[in-house]
């Protein structure tokens, strides 16, 4: 990767970016990328270096645009990515975020070291697709397992002068906690062991365990979502983006703070229900006719917009064109409080009484700014850009739904079809202009 | 317009569910069912995704929309949706995976739980070329579908093996069902009023939808 020249890149005008992110060639089926790295568009790093002050201070307001017309140079994505989803703040200096960044690390170290006490296959560059435990709390013995904790427990003991006592213990369990977390260590397997297999990327196991104790770690982290199907999708660019173990952690935990509403769960219901109901209703309003079709036809619970709302059109989209999809949306919806939010909500809700004159300042997505405007008029709290997303993409294929589809299969069948030919840039212009227009239509109704 | 596809001239649609743990191979099965594709690269599936495939059985075109749905336990919770008017189900293990197969009785449990006591199930042991790694033997498959009244065939979605008998067995057996239906209701099965909707079960959703030629061209 690091041997393109890149200052080549930027003069060629529309160069495509798939050579970072390398396909194998055996796969053919794999859609080709819309994105191109286009000079005076795309935010290169010269432009990106030139938005800090010498102290570090980043002038956030000159890159959202950038991002939103051109997305952000594969070259830079990984450390821009950090700063649009609020791992630090743009007015941090380099030395405090070199601090937290060592502070994170030392965190990430403690977690997953609690994590392979409890499990050794953890960080030792395997990984397990076998159930180990029973919902009991029993061990279970499959012989897979048991293979991957000997080699682990071998390779922990080779560089280990004490000689390793964290033999794996084949005792019951009773911290209920422990239980539901090793449960979900075989369904992380099974999925690390089936994303983005076509990149060349994955072809090394270094980097398929490293996706797998990403995963086990945050189950630990997290224990309300846990591992749902879904988040290896959205943890997987993490790990090709950033180098560091650590630094992709964080950066997925921050996109967790955003999605993982969508993951939770009780007996009766997925979080991603409520988004969906969300979708129902901009629809309705809308596109009444549309909305009320697709409930004739037994679509009217959106069920089969899950995934699109789930791993953010990932499925939809070449590896490449997601990734630029998201880094428009995130622009689009970028507060500078972000940071501050995550680290301390309570002093972040004090400040959010200035939000009236941030709702004209170019540090503030324009997604952001519209929500800003509109706040106080709205009974409820915004809803996130990826609704209007979908809405868009469904509005964009209101005559076909409403004249073809004749059942829910034809629906989702329609919506294939426009996927594989969905433009991101154009997809993001859609969802501003339907968000726009529903913020107008909800506030007349609410009148 | 004219018929805008062909495949649209059925006289039943069936609605089929995919159940079974994860990375049993729900969706290569299905893939080789309705277009004949089978993918080593295939991703973990999210949510529900769908297709569908007409064949014949008897004289009678018949439509199946299959559902396919994540393995994972959690996503479970959308399911009355997902069994909501289906008619026939694939219970789907992995051979090589005898876990997979323990946990039969569960999606079994579940199966009976949301949907009608008419619906078909055939239990389904996939990946039966991988002949080294066997963990579950045909007989004691075969045993347990038996003591469970539910039809039973292996399968290899890579190696198409079984996989247009399996789904045609259950087609052809919810094909029974509701021709048998409709005669012990006192009705010809050819000359249903036009679109009437056979409930299989009491569900008040369309299931088995007779469909009776009155756009087809």
């Amino acid at each position: 990767m690091a041997s393109l020249d890149i200052t080549k890149m930027w003069r060629d005008p529309g160069a495509p970016a798939d050579s970072f992110y390398l396909v194998r060639p055996e796969c053919q089926d794999v859609p080709k990328s819309k994105f191109r790295i286009k000079n005076g568009k795309t935010l290169s790093e010269r432009k990106w270096r030139a938005a800090f002050s010498p102290e570090g201070y980043l002038d956030i307001g000159k890159t959202l645009g950038r991002i939103h017309r051109g997305g952000i140079h594969p070259s830079i994505r990984g450390e821009v990515w950090e700063f649009l989803l609020g791992c630090y703040d743009p007015k941090s200096s380099h030395a405090e975020r070199e601090d937290i960044r060592k502070q994170r690390r030392t965190q990430y170290a403690i977690l997953k070291e609690e994590c392979r006490t409890m499990f050794p296959v953890i960080g030792s560059g395997r990984y397990i697709t076998a159930p180990v435990i029973t919902e009991d709390g029993d061990p279970i013995l499959d012989p897979l397992v048991l293979q991957e904790s000997k080699a682990a427990k071998e390779a922990k003991e080779a560089t280990s002068v004490t000689g390793a006592s964290d033999d794996y213990e084949m005792v019951k369990e009773d911290d209920k906690r422990v239980i539901e977390w090793k449960l979900s260590l075989h369904q992380i397997g099974l999925d690390v062991a089936r994303t983005d297999r076509s990149l060349v990327f994955y072809e090394k196991q270094e980097n398929l365990s490293k996706l797998w104790d990403i995963l086990s770690v945050y189950a630990w982290f997290d224990k309300d979502v846990n591992y749902c199907q879904g988040m290896s999708d959205l943890c997987s660019p993490m790990i090709i983006l950033l180098d560091d173990e650590a630094d992709a952690f964080w950066c997925f935990e921050r996109l967790m703070r955003r999605l993982r509403g969508n993951f939770r769960y009780t007996e009766s219901s997925v979080g991603v229900e409520s988004q969906l109901n969300n979708l129902a209703s901009v629809t309705q309003v809308i596109d009444p006719k549309l909305h009320q079709h697709l409930d004739k036809l037994g679509g009217g619970d959106y069920l089969f917009a899950v995934r699109m709302l789930m791993v953010l059109f990932r499925r939809e989209f070449s590896f490449c064109d997601s990734l630029y999809l998201w880094e428009m949306m995130w622009a689009l919806e970028y507060d500078p409080d972000l940071f501050l939010t995550y680290e301390d909500p309570e002093l972040a809700a004090d400040k959010s009484e200035e939000s009236k004159s941030k709702a004209k300042s170019r540090q503030v997505g324009k997604f952001e700014r519209e929500n800003m405007k509109n706040a106080g008029k709205a009974a409820e709290a915004p809803l996130p850009i990826s609704v209007f997303l979908v809405a868009s993409v469904l509005k964009d294929k209101s005559d076909k739904l409403l004249t073809e589809a004749r059942g829910l299969d034809d629906v989702v069948k329609i919506l294939n079809d426009v996927n594989g030919n969905l433009d991101a840039k154009k997809a993001c212009t859609g969802a501003m202009k339907l968000h726009r227009k529903y913020l107008k239509k909800a506030a007349n109704t609410h009148r | 317009m004219g018929a805008y596809r062909a495949d649209d001239d059925y006289d039943y649609l069936f609605k089929v569910v995919l159940i079974g743990d994860s990375g049993v191979g729900k969706s290569n099965l299905l893939s080789r069912f309705s277009r004949n594709e089978f993918s080593l690269e295939s991703k973990s599936t999210i949510g529900v995704e769908f297709a569908t495939r007409s064949i014949h059985v008897e004289d009678k075109v018949v439509k199946a929309q299959i559902w396919d749905t994540a393995g994972q336990e959690r996503y479970r919770a959308i399911t009355s949706a997902y069994y909501r008017g289906a008619v026939g189900a694939l219970l789907v293990y992995d051979v090589t995976r005898h876990v997979t197969f323990e946990n039969v009785e569960r999606w079994l449990k579940e199966l009976r739980d949301h949907t009608d006591s008419n619906i078909v199930i055939m239990l389904v042991g996939n990946k039966a070329d991988l002949r080294h790694l066997r963990a579950v033997s045909t007989e004691d498959a075969k045993a347990f579908a038996e003591k469970e009244s539910t039809f039973f065939m292996e399968t290899s979605a890579l190696e198409s093996m079984n996989v247009e008998n399996a789904f045609t067995e259950v087609l052809t057996q919810i094909y029974r069902v509701v021709s048998k239906k409709a005669l012990e209701a006192g009705d010809d099965p050819a000359a249903l009023p036009k679109g009437q909707t056979i409930n299989v079960g009491s569900k008040d959703d369309v299931s088995a939808v007779k469909k009776v030629g009155c756009c087809s061209s």
